[in-house]
């Protein structure tokens, strides 16, 4: 247990880091299946109908009412081929949105792009959203220099924080600012809100409510560590049934380490 | 021939996902002689339901609006001839145990699915429609002929008192 509030035991960042890991893993398969699912059957239709071709075309006489059947071959392989390539461009766009979460966690903070992360987020918890409308209120953000896999727990916690509260549905707004030497993002929803009498506790470990999944109730309390590693700041405003605000305030540059190292890819 | 036999029938694939549907209709239109009824918005292919019916319904579980269960429960109360068939993302199992009960499900493919099962799945669907239907009229047949039998057995009953 953790003793004197001290902020979360390494036992408790490790399960949260493995709650992170699961919605991870459960997003992007989530969000490949869909696409994957009509490539693998479109795949079938193809190999059948060149299959279906071939055997026309064996005795190398084609009568009129083969060639209609080549006819409707040819055009629902070319229907199929076009779902095909919606379906390659989805799966691109997810491992694009994905690049910064793969990455391992280094020792150095590097320049970061913040939208790309909250994209990223966006994109594997798809399924957590599908019906929240999103709104991107996204500014102009210089690089943020932070470890963009950490930083990407804390949107992604938020997140999947905001859908929570809303599952009758609702809308997340995300706004990003620049504003002096930190950058601003603010994750709203329009969800059921925080209840007054708990909301001080909110960003202590093993905090949680009630039908919350194992493993969430830490969610916050990381996510403000995260923050403070950082030399950020984490803020909430919340109105039972009308919904909840955080603002997680970056310094553009952290305070030690080596800010002026640039980061080479 | 207007006899329908279990290879043909029509099969309504419900998805919110474009693609989804796309690649259902594209592999039934391809191998099989079912006409298909593609729709992307379930609440649509209800309306379609209220005047027409169809002999199965394949529906994706995960859907904005109205979710898989919800919308083959109302089917089932509107048409509960057609056949429901679930597609279920991966993680999905237990709420389609769930809705085996609740949708009446005559069975749940797992997303990718493999376009084999599938076909199977629905040349049965049909064919246990199509067996449905002839059941129910069979029934009202046996009704009617009953009520008849009944009222004969009145009338002789009659005339020997």
């Amino acid at each position: 247990m953790n003793e004197g509030g001290l902020g979360p035991t390494a036992r408790e960042i490790t399960q949260a880091r493995l709650a992170t890991l699961g919605m991870l893993v459960a997003g992007i398969a989530h969000e490949l299946n869909t696409p994957l699912g009509a490539l693998n059957s479109n795949h079938h239709v193809i190999e059948r109908a060149l299959l279906k071709l071939g055997e026309i075309l064996e005795d190398e006489v084609v009568t009129p009412d083969e060639l209609d059947e080549v006819r409707r071959v040819v055009r629902a392989t070319e229907s199929v081929l076009r779902t095909n390539g919606i379906a390659v461009e989805r799966m691109v766009n997810l491992v694009r949105n994905l690049r910064n979460f793969g990455r391992p966690t280094t020792s150095e903070p590097r320049p970061v792009d913040l939208h790309e992360g909250i994209e990223g987020t966006l994109a594997l918890l798809g399924h957590e959203l599908k019906e929240i409308e999103v709104v991107r209120d996204f500014g102009e953000l210089p690089l943020v220099v932070c470890h963009p896999n950490r930083i990407n727990q804390v949107f992604m916690n938020l997140v999947h924080n905001a859908a929570q509260a809303m599952h009758d549905g609702g809308v997340l707004t995300i706004r990003t600012r620049a504003e002096g030497d930190h950058a601003r993002v603010r994750v709203a929803d329009t969800g059921r809100g925080i209840p007054r009498d708990v909301i001080e506790e909110i960003f202590e470990p093993g905090f949680t409510t009630k039908g919350e999944r194992i493993g969430m109730g830490l969610g916050l309390a990381i996510t403000l560590q995260i923050v403070h590693q950082h030399g950020g700041e984490i803020s909430v405003e919340s109105e039972p049934g009308r919904g909840t605000t955080f603002d997680v305030d970056l310094p553009l540059r952290p305070p030690t380490g080596p800010a002026r190292k640039e980061a080479s890819e | 021939m207007d006899e329908i036999t279990p290879d043909a029938g029509t099969v309504m694939v419900v998805d919110d996902e474009d693609m989804v549907v796309d690649a259902i209709q594209g592999f039934l239109e391809l191998e099989t002689d079912h006409l298909v009824l593609p729709f992307t918005s379930p609440r649509a292919a209800l309306e379609h339901l209220e005047s027409e019916p169809v002999h199965a319904i394949v529906a994706d579980l995960m859907m904005p609006d109205l979710d898989g269960v919800q919308f083959l429960s109302r089917a089932r109360s509107m048409r509960p001839e057609a056949t429901r068939i679930l597609l279920t993302g991966y993680a999905d199992k237990e709420n389609a145990i769930l809705a085996i009960n609740e949708a009446g499900l005559y069975q749940y493919l797992e997303k990718p699915w493999d376009n084999d099962v599938l076909a199977f799945a629905i040349r049965n669907g049909v064919e246990r429609s199509l067996l449905f239907r002839e059941l129910t009229e069979r029934m009202a047949e046996l009704e009617a002929a009953n009520d008849e039998l009944a009222g004969l057995r009145q009338r002789w009953i009659q005339a020997f008192l």
